[in-house]
């Protein structure tokens, strides 16, 4: 009985404990790290966010004649890291993180870049914005020739220059 | 706990209860969910999340919401863990023993998608693995709502249990932008 007593004065005076959650707003400090956003309009579609991702739920790929960086909420792991590395700043990180949902589609945010097209081989190897922001940031010393060129393109091309200048036989 | 009967149909089967009763059931849900933790691997991260939804600090018991020890007098299976080969035979076992209707929480990264285990030689990948291989088992699952989060919140867990029953709209929504010239 005596107990009892003691435990009533100190439940008076301390209150209640349980959190009125769905009644009241979650705890979220500062330093929370909910789901991220992916800005369309900085992103320009380099994919260092999909490399440097653990559990690569940021991933990019060709559809057809676009292509899709698809982010999946489902496999994230809220570390940040796409954020920290992403060099146009396009991803910020959200405190959202009420994401329950019934359809496993809707944990899918996809931005569409249109592709730049090998002007040898004709495959859509890159997105348009990155071509634009590699000419800014170089100061357009790309020669013009190599800047529209899909990797594999590039390396017969260098090595036919190469071959012409060294022993001298004609590039083609 | 929410025995559902047939109301003196017993020759029903599986598929067409689904079609037929489900609405019924929900209705009847609505009064109260009896829940069963099972962990296919997890971290122990999401587990230890469910432990702190159950403590007086969040006390999901002012929603009639209880943890009970068998899947036999559950409703509701919280599923954590990316679902590890070993376990696959016990989690079958374990949902199948739930009676209809059977509702199944995918929790965390893991539960949802495999998280950082989505593609290993020892994990199926989460929940929608899992899906198929109870199919060909021919369990049945009537609900399940996806609560990513790594580990979750224990407020994502009242959330996901509140979209499970139907008191909230879910709002994640799928969304496919195009990349403006800025």
């Amino acid at each position: 009985m005596v107990k009892f007593l003691k435990m009533l004065s100190i439940s008076v005076r301390e209150g209640t404990a349980t959190r009125k959650y769905p009644f009241e707003s979650p705890l979220v400090t500062p330093e929370f790290r909910g789901k991220i956003e992916i800005d369309p309009v900085k992103c320009v579609g380099c994919g260092a966010c999909t490399r440097i991702c653990p559990p690569k739920a940021l991933t990019i790929g060709n559809e057809g004649d676009e292509i899709v960086l698809k982010y999946f909420e489902g496999r994230c792991i809220f570390c940040g890291m796409c954020a920290y590395v992403c060099p146009q700043k396009a991803i910020t990180v959200s405190k959202e993180f009420e994401l329950a949902t019934w359809e496993l589609g809707d944990l899918y945010d996809e931005v569409v870049h249109t592709t730049v097209k090998c002007r040898i081989c004709g495959k859509p190897f890159t997105t348009v914005k990155f071509v634009k922001e590699v000419e800014k940031r170089i100061d357009n010393k790309v020669p013009e020739d190599l800047l529209t060129v899909c990797p594999e393109c590039r390396k017969k091309l260098t090595a036919r220059k190469i071959g012409s200048k060294v022993v001298g036989v004609s590039g083609e | 706990m929410l025995a559902v009967s047939d109301g003196g149909k017993p020759d029903l089967t599986m598929s067409e209860f689904a079609l037929n009763k489900l609405e019924e059931v929900f209705t009847k849900l609505k009064r109260s969910v009896w829940v069963f933790h099972l962990n296919t691997g997890s971290c122990n991260g999401c587990d230890i999340e469910v432990l702190d939804v159950l403590t007086p600090y969040f006390d999901v018991e002012r929603f009639g919401i209880k943890l009970v020890g068998s899947p036999r007098h559950a409703d509701l299976i919280l599923l954590t863990g990316p679902v590890t080969i070993k376990t696959i035979g016990k989690v079958v076992r374990a949902v199948k023993a739930m009676p209809r209707p059977r509702l199944v929480l995918a929790l965390g990264s893991c539960g949802v998608g495999g998280g950082i285990w989505f593609n290993t030689y020892a994990t199926l990948g989460g929940y929608p693995q899992l899906e198929k291989i109870l199919k060909d088992a021919g369990v049945e699952v009537d609900r399940v709502v996806y609560v990513p989060g790594c580990p979750v919140r224990p407020e994502a867990i009242i959330y996901g249990v509140a979209v499970l029953l139907g008191l909230l709209q879910p709002k994640s929504k799928h969304r496919r932008v195009s990349a403006v010239e800025g």
